[in-house]
């Protein structure tokens, strides 16, 4: 079989004046990942080149990476589902570089928790000592259930084109996990959040390019997410009021 | 303002806009031959009827608020700075009274103004 | 790549974001036409204020003039002019029937609901339902705009 031929970007802003392509041969073999092609390549040829991963199964989200020009998580893009021949390995756009392909994903974090991504309930010691359960039904749980397989990866705001160029704009992890917890049967902070989300930067910056649904390694579907955001922002209701959200329930005292 | 607020003059006006330049562009080749639409004897017989006065009218302010919002939240989205957003949001308003006033005049004149050769 | 502080190189893809949007999705592209046509016409209609201004004699005139517009129509109406036309009215049935799928993308009606996801993953919101919506812009902006043509260079007019 002929060697894969792997471009990696490689870049060190401390040492570097610009960043430079940088070609690998590497053997390739049944089943290979671009995250297999890329461990080869630093412990056979490169021992230099920065790359951060870690689970290799899709489940971490370390590994985001722009591969052939679109954002993909390298442990489960398929060397042969990009051809098979050429793999042009570069850091995720909109994220500054730390080194080749590792990116800063500090104000990604950030931008997640400025959304409050938790059950919010009016009853803190309640919440913080629970008596009881709050009971979600299956109807519920599916209105939310999809948006709560992000894996905070970055690859969405990576594609998104108002990242782009605005640094104040959540980005659609974010403003995801805001309609997640706001639609959350238990939660009882949804018009705080939505309110918070009613400004110039806000969620009204989405124009719904969909980039980021389309680059999501887990069906999140954050597309979907912000545009049924949307419409709770505009009426200024959350999906459900304070006092809609599940009571506390006790297991009978007997019977069990 | 609430930025929702905003939004949804602009998915209003964006509503009237479809309604009103449908029917801007089917009068202008539709409903009259293109020529006769275009010429000066069939313009000012439409603007001294009023209703086709203030159509025009209403197409100006709808089409030139959408336009100019729209552009708004493409400058916002460019840049972040505080005198960049407060000159964007300014400079928005005024390029609206600006070029709906000129617009006006234009609609005045033509219904009211004296006909000249 | 300019630094970042802390020895990092910020990477925002800044206007090519907006502009290039080659290896994404077709409503990516849509994005990207909806933003350049939206400019684009803004642009006409300030145009089209000034040369319509000219029924009343100009930007300083004062009432309905036949030689001022006589003047202007003589500007404006010839093959470049209708050829501007022409694609004015492409871009403005592109931009109306497309927004028309924003307004009801944005507002949730077009999507689908949330539900449990299956492998291979195919996003709802990408799905024909707000999709066919884009080639329905692009059908009748062409099919207007190939009117518009035969009106203006068919002889129609």
């Amino acid at each position: 079989m002929k060697d894969l031929k792997l471009v990696v970007q490689r870049f060190d802003p401390v040492k570097d004046a610009s960043p430079k392509m940088v070609e690998y041969a590497v053997p390739k073999r049944e089943g290979m990942t671009v995250l297999d092609a890329l461990l080869y390549a630093r412990d056979y040829v490169d021992h230099s080149i920065g790359l951060r991963f870690s689970c290799r199964q899709a489940s971490c989200g370390s590994c985001g990476m722009k591969i052939n020009g679109r954002p993909r998580l390298a442990c489960y893009t398929q060397v042969e589902e990009l051809g098979g021949e050429k793999v042009v390995a570069q850091p995720m756009d909109n994220f500054a570089i730390i080194k080749d392909l590792v990116t800063d994903l500090g104000s990604f974090f950030d931008k997640h928790k400025a959304v409050t991504p938790r059950l919010v309930r009016e009853d803190g010691e309640e919440q913080e000592r629970p008596t009881g359960e709050y009971l979600m039904t299956p109807g519920e749980l599916s209105k939310v259930l999809q948006f709560t397989y992000c894996i905070k990866c970055g690859l969405c705001t990576s594609s998104c084109p108002t990242v782009a160029t605005d640094e104040r704009y959540p980005g659609p992890q974010a403003l995801t996990q805001a309609y997640r917890y706001s639609a959350d049967a238990r939660d009882q902070g949804g018009a705080e959040r939505i309110a918070a989300l009613d400004n110039s930067h806000g969620v009204w910056r989405c124009h719904f390019a969909g980039s980021c649904s389309y680059v999501c390694p887990k069906g999140v579907d954050p597309a979907l997410g912000i545009q049924l955001l949307k419409r709770h922002v505009m009426t200024g209701k959350p999906p459900h009021a304070k006092d809609e959200a599940s009571k506390v329930w006790k297991a009978p005292e007997s019977g069990r | 303002m609430r930025e929702s607020r905003l939004m949804l003059l602009q998915y209003i006006t964006a509503l009237l806009a479809v309604a009103l330049v449908a029917v801007h562009l089917l009068t202008q080749g539709i409903i009259y031959p293109y020529s006769t639409a275009i010429s000066f004897g069939t313009i000012l017989s439409l603007y001294r009827n009023g209703l086709y006065a203030i159509f025009l009218e209403a197409l100006l302010v709808v089409v030139l608020v959408h336009g100019f919002n729209g552009v708004r939240i493409i400058l916002h989205e460019w840049r972040q700075t505080a005198p960049w957003s407060r000159w964007v949001d300014i400079g928005t308003v005024v390029a609206i009274v600006a070029t709906v006033a000129f617009g006006s005049k234009t609609v005045i004149l033509a219904v009211f103004g004296g006909a000249s050769g | 790549m300019s630094s970042e502080g802390g020895g990092k190189a910020r990477n925002r893809r800044g206007l090519s974001g907006w502009l290039n949007p080659y290896h994404y999705n077709f409503e990516r592209w849509a994005y990207v036409f909806q933003r350049v046509t939206g400019i684009a016409i803004l642009a006409y209609v300030i145009g089209h204020l000034g040369d319509t201004s000219f029924f009343v004699g100009g930007p300083i005139g004062t009432g309905p003039s036949q030689s001022s517009w006589t003047f202007i129509s003589g500007i404006v109406e010839n093959s470049f002019g209708h050829l501007i036309l022409v694609l004015v009215v492409l871009v403005v049935i592109f931009h109306g029937t497309n927004g028309l799928r924003l307004i009801a993308s944005e507002m949730g009606l077009i999507l689908g609901r949330p539900a449990s996801i299956e492998y291979p993953y195919k996003p709802r919101s990408l799905r024909l339902g707000q999709r066919a919506l884009i080639w329905a812009a692009i059908i009748l902006a062409v099919v207007g705009a190939a009117w518009a043509a035969m009106i203006l260079f068919g002889g129609l007019a």
